[in-house]
């Protein structure tokens, strides 16, 4: 019987999971533009982000357009591995599923 | 009973990627109006360029399609900063590839175009024809690169008269150019418009869902 694979747990959360999911169609993506998409609060989008960065999958800059901040996030090659491999993991699981259901 | 609950929530993290990144390759900013936009800019120049104006500086008619052109780059430039302000849409990888396809239409325009008029060995017939197989050319690879048939179309109609042009009189010329820039500027233009408020009203039901 094959071993099963273990889920990556920074990306399972749901939101940690939509936003690198977002992340992997663009180049990069404004807070604003993040938050809009997600329909998250600043609070939780931040934090949650804020793992992302600390588990290397998304990096984050600051710039200032027109004087005002803007804090752009983009997904980091790590990040493209990790999801990428969440998702077989996935769809392996799921595959197990059907075949002994 | 559990091994099903587990299940459906696999499947639902399965469905939230998939949406989420077509939610993200989707978010392409509005550009429909700049169809638009240029399709009246030609109807000045040309308007302009054919004595149809008076006065000090309408009556220079051959500063008709620089001023014009360039003033339209301009217009275009400043209105898209004023409209992008806010949470715009990231850069997908298609929108740079469109946005490359026109630059690259537009400086190829102007550096063709620049020095047939100051050489003098560019006669009506001959512009229509490099612009309209230009304009067709960009059309075309936007068409095939978004999959959108009705732009592929209008890159059709600007290769015929491309071809039109060139063995008709400068008259039949002009006319076939004028009716492209209705067919395939102003009304493709129209209904690209209408097509993106569409989308973004289905995006936003979505996200409200």
């Amino acid at each position: 019987m094959p071993e099963l694979p273990e889920l990556n747990p920074v990306i399972h959360g749901k939101l940690r999971l939509a936003l690198l999911s977002l992340l992997s169609g663009v180049d990069e993506a404004e807070f604003t533009w993040l938050r809009e998409k997600t329909g998250s609060t600043d609070g939780n989008l931040g934090a949650q982000l804020m793992k992302l960065e600390e588990a290397g999958y998304v990096a984050m800059k600051k710039r200032f357009v027109l004087r005002k901040p803007q804090t752009l996030y983009r997904m980091t090659e790590k990040g493209r591995a990790a999801l990428s491999e969440y998702v077989e993991a996935l769809k392996q699981l799921l595959g197990n599923a059907v075949i002994s259901g | 009973m559990e091994s099903n609950v587990k299940d459906t929530e696999l499947t639902e993290r399965l469905e939230l990627i998939a949406n989420m990144m077509a939610e993200g390759r989707r978010s392409t900013t509005r550009w429909a109006w700049t169809i638009v936009l240029w399709g009246a800019a030609f109807y000045v120049a040309i308007a302009w360029s054919s004595g149809m104006f008076g006065g000090p500086i309408w009556g220079q008619h051959y500063m008709a399609w620089p001023v014009t052109m360039i003033g339209t780059w301009l217009l275009t430039w400043t209105l898209a900063g004023r409209m992008h302000k806010g949470a715009k849409a990231p850069k997908t990888t298609v929108g740079r590839a469109i946005m490359s396809i026109w630059t690259a239409m537009g400086i190829s325009m102007f550096a063709l175009l620049v020095p047939l008029g100051l050489s003098g060995r560019g006669d009506q017939q001959v512009c229509v024809a490099v612009v309209a197989t230009l304009l067709g050319t960009a059309n075309a690879a936007s068409g095939i690169l978004i999959k959108w048939k009705a732009q592929f179309a209008c890159a059709v109609v600007w290769w015929l008269v491309a071809a039109a042009s060139l063995f008709g009189s400068a008259t039949q010329s002009l006319i076939a150019f004028l009716v492209a820039i209705f067919f395939c500027q102003i009304v493709f233009g129209i209904y690209a418009m209408i097509c993106e408020s569409r989308r973004r009203r289905q995006v936003q039901g979505a996200a409200n869902a």
